[in-house]
């Protein structure tokens, strides 16, 4: 166990571990995000719930009007 | 796994996020237990030479933390010239390794007091603590009249034993007692058995005559110990030049 | 009162109006706090001797006071407000969430009052003593369990972003809190005990909380706030959905590995702090990513800037967050932190982050919340707008002040003279502080009138909102009476 840390103290390693560990993931999930028109829409159309909720609280309004 | 799933689930979205943020700290924080290094070796004649406080600098230093002193006074010297030349050596790890919690301290409004242990006389201690401006016109720092008032000191024992479950060696056996002694020497292995706590604390606030009254025991005596142990247990003459350099 | 009747019965917002009055309650105290102490260092008289106000004492409740107090009472007003909002459900548990109110309120009073008496654990911004520390986890694990049965009751498929970033900062803020705050006690009746690491092992477990405090309480967090409050206020929706899951992911990752960069050249191993300068320079793209997201969601609607003080209290918040994300980034650089560690600048920067980001969203977002929270307008907007310019010239005098004094302090310690000796003494370096310090002191004080200008506007338009209902019910039961 000791020396799996130690793997980790020389910088030489730890440096390009890191960084090719978070820049595949990294590009994995830009590509997942910017990549099929229909996953974009379906992701873009959550953008509006904070604006939606208004209209939910005026459906009610009027019911009680 | 689709990211569609994570997005509408709280328990994936709980437990990725749980994986990403655990990752740094345990990359980070976790290595400084097992390399060796981390730590500097300090041993003199084969004794270590830094030591755990004893019980009257351990009372200054709880005082200190009470103050909050650490907000304006950093205990860390940087290997800089210009702080070599005005604090001294740079810091070890080795000297903040008994500090429950570290005092490290994160800005200077004041001095930093790593190696000020021995840089000032007691009487010029006690009268820059009582009012800083007597002996510093320009300082800006608070008057502390009321550290003149008698030390607390009843809880000393109890103090000790939980900085023992914390691991720092203070000895309440005959065994422990004995590889206190192996490992520091017998004057100071007797200052940190617990048994003696409370007489240890009392001789040596009646010898050291912090406060210049040997009659009463402050809170002074206690703080001003602690400082003068500052940085003293290191004694860099006794190293060839650059050993402390390659744990770096 | 028809309408307040069907809120009640849709959310719970009497939560939400207790936390927000306790916000600018807190936000006036603490702030005033760091007015007295900022004042104490450009005129130490001002300690009078009195153990409880010295600077060493005060200053921990301060940060307390704002942090925990002015900003983690904004942070449960507005989370549990955009949680049932962008879920359409009512918060989970009325109960539990007014636990959540008082065990964080007590913690945070009882915290300030135990510092004046002498009680710390002397670790920065987690000062509190082991009782505390143990209510505090408490509430939080409420909190969490508040917070996610909510979101499991949603009527909406998706959970909006906003919450993600408060369930990140909920998560990770357990977690920091129960890791920095283990200690052993002296004994099961004392209020005193040791932290469980020491020294270097110590050093890092404090920043890594440290610095991640600053991530997830005062950044990630925030930012929920702005993905929420910037929409509806701009009336348009966020710029970019995309973006906002990237730079999430990348936020929450990258913050973790940055606090040892508070302990460049110190005893902490090289490698330890020479990594987290190299993610603290990578951290500029994920919090770029959310300034940018924001700044273009208001980009078309800058009309409303002209006739809407709230926006401008948006855009001012963005803008310092960006300022101060690029600002971090360089610091963290070893050969800048070596001038400016230990100096004033550290404090300039925190709070360029603190005023400049954290307060001023807040302020926007809360002036957005309480004109709905009590079903009426703000009672004052030309208030507004002098609160706005008070908050944003206190901000720039108090950086600038910080600038001068922290670059010139660590330029004057590093000075040598011809002969190779240091060009000055440290007492030196503080007479010089001095003006800097009385400056600084005069943007605390425009930025705590500011807060005091909003708590007058907020108590006004409390009373407007009641008497408005007042009015509304009598009318109501005039209508009944003739029919």
């Amino acid at each position: 166990m000791t020396e799996f840390f130690d793997w980790f103290t020389h910088l030489e390693n730890t440096k390009p571990f890191v960084l090719v560990l978070f820049f595949v993931t990294f590009i994995l999930i830009v590509l997942y995000v910017f990549t099929g028109k229909k996953r974009s829409q379906r992701l873009e159309s959550y953008k509006n719930i904070p604006l939606n909720d208004d209209e939910a609280d005026h459906h009610k309004d009027l019911n009680h009007e | 796994m689709k990211h569609e799933t994570i997005e509408t689930n709280v328990g994936w979205l709980i437990i990725l996020t749980m994986i990403v943020i655990s990752i740094g700290g345990l990359v980070e924080i976790i290595p400084l237990y097992f390399i060796k290094d981390t730590i500097e070796t300090v041993k003199v004649d084969g004794k270590d030479t830094v030591h755990p406080y004893t019980p009257l600098e351990l009372r200054g230093r709880d005082i200190y933390m009470r103050e909050g002193c650490y907000l304006c006074h950093s205990q860390m010297i940087r290997p800089f010239r210009d702080e070599n030349i005005r604090y001294g050596h740079y810091s070890l790890a080795a000297e903040s390794r008994y500090d429950h919690p570290f005092q490290w301290g994160s800005k200077r409004t004041g001095p930093d007091l790593a190696r000020v242990g021995g840089k000032y006389s007691n009487e010029w201690h006690l009268q820059h603590l009582v009012n800083p401006r007597d002996v510093v016109p320009e300082s800006i720092m608070p008057s502390y009249p009321w550290l003149t008032e008698p030390l607390k000191f009843n809880a000393i024992n109890d103090r000790l034993k939980a900085l023992k479950a914390t691991g720092v060696p203070y000895s309440q056996t005959q065994e422990e007692y004995q590889a206190n002694v192996e490992r520091f020497g017998k004057p100071t292995a007797d200052m940190l058995d617990i048994n003696n706590a409370e007489q240890n604390l009392i001789d040596q606030a009646q010898d050291g005559n912090y406060d210049g009254n040997r009659n009463d025991i402050t809170e002074a005596d206690a703080l001003i110990a602690y400082l003068q142990s500052l940085g003293t247990m290191v004694d860099f003459s006794k190293f060839e030049e650059g050993y402390f350099a390659k744990f770096r | 009162m028809a309408n307040s009747t069907a809120q009640v019965e849709q959310y719970n917002y009497d939560i939400v109006r207790k936390f927000t009055i306790m916000a600018l309650v807190w936000g006036v105290l603490g702030m005033t706090a760091g007015l007295y102490i900022g004042s104490e260092l450009a005129w130490p008289l001002l300690n009078f001797d009195i153990p409880q106000i010295t600077f060493g004492r005060l200053r921990p409740v301060h940060t307390t006071l704002v942090i925990f107090g002015f900003g983690g009472s904004a942070l449960f007003a507005t989370s549990y407000y955009i949680v049932q909002r962008t879920c359409q459900t009512r918060l989970f548990s009325d109960g539990m969430a007014t636990f959540t109110f008082w065990g964080w309120q007590i913690s945070v009073g009882v915290a300030a009052i135990s510092y004046m008496m002498g009680y710390t654990q002397a670790r920065e911004y987690a000062e509190m003593v082991w009782p505390i520390d143990i209510l505090i986890a408490v509430t939080w694990v409420a909190y969490l369990v508040i917070y996610v049965m909510t979101l499991r009751k949603r009527s909406q498929p998706h959970i909006y972003v906003a919450n993600w970033f408060f369930i990140a900062f909920i998560l990770a803020t357990a977690i920091l809190h129960i890791f920095n705050n283990l200690a052993v006690p002296i004994s099961l009746f004392s209020l005193t005990s040791y932290s469980l690491q020491a020294g270097v092992q110590d050093a890092m477990t404090q920043w890594w909380y440290g610095h991640n405090a600053v991530g997830f309480f005062l950044t990630a967090a925030f930012l929920g706030m702005m993905y929420y409050f910037v929409p509806k206020q701009a009336g348009r929706p966020v710029y970019s959905y995309r973006l906002s899951i990237i730079h999430f992911w990348a936020l929450v990752f990258l913050y973790m590995w940055v606090g040892a960069h508070h302990l460049h050249w110190t005893a902490l191993p090289d490698w330890t702090s020479t990594l987290a300068a190299t993610f603290s320079i990578l951290l500029l793209m994920p919090s770029w990513g959310g300034m940018i997201n924001g700044i273009m969601t208001l980009s078309g609607a800058w009309d409303k800037l002209r006739t809407d003080p709230v926006i401008r209290f948006l855009i001012v918040a963005l803008s310092f967050y960006g300022m101060s994300t690029f600002e971090g980034p360089l610091m963290s650089l070893k050969s800048v932190n070596a001038l400016s560690h230990y100096t004033d600048w550290t404090i300039g920067h925190v709070h360029s982050g603190a005023l400049g980001w954290v307060a001023m969203i807040t302020f926007g977002s809360l002036y957005h919340l309480i004109p709905r929270l009590w079903e009426t307008r703000m009672y004052s907007n030309k208030l507004i707008y002098l609160h706005f310019w008070l908050a944003t010239i206190g901000i720039v005098i108090y950086i600038s002040a910080m600038w001068v004094a922290g670059i010139g302090q660590g330029l004057m310690l590093r000075a040598f003279d011809q002969y190779g000796n240091l060009a000055y003494t440290f007492i030196e370096t503080v007479n010089f502080l001095h003006e800097p310090y009385v400056a600084r002191a005069l943007g605390g004080l425009f930025f705590v009138l500011g807060i005091i200008v909003m708590t007058f506007n907020t108590f006004m338009t409390i009373r407007q909102g009641r008497r408005e209902q007042a009015l509304l019910e009598a009318k109501l039961a005039a209508k009944l009476a003739q029919a």
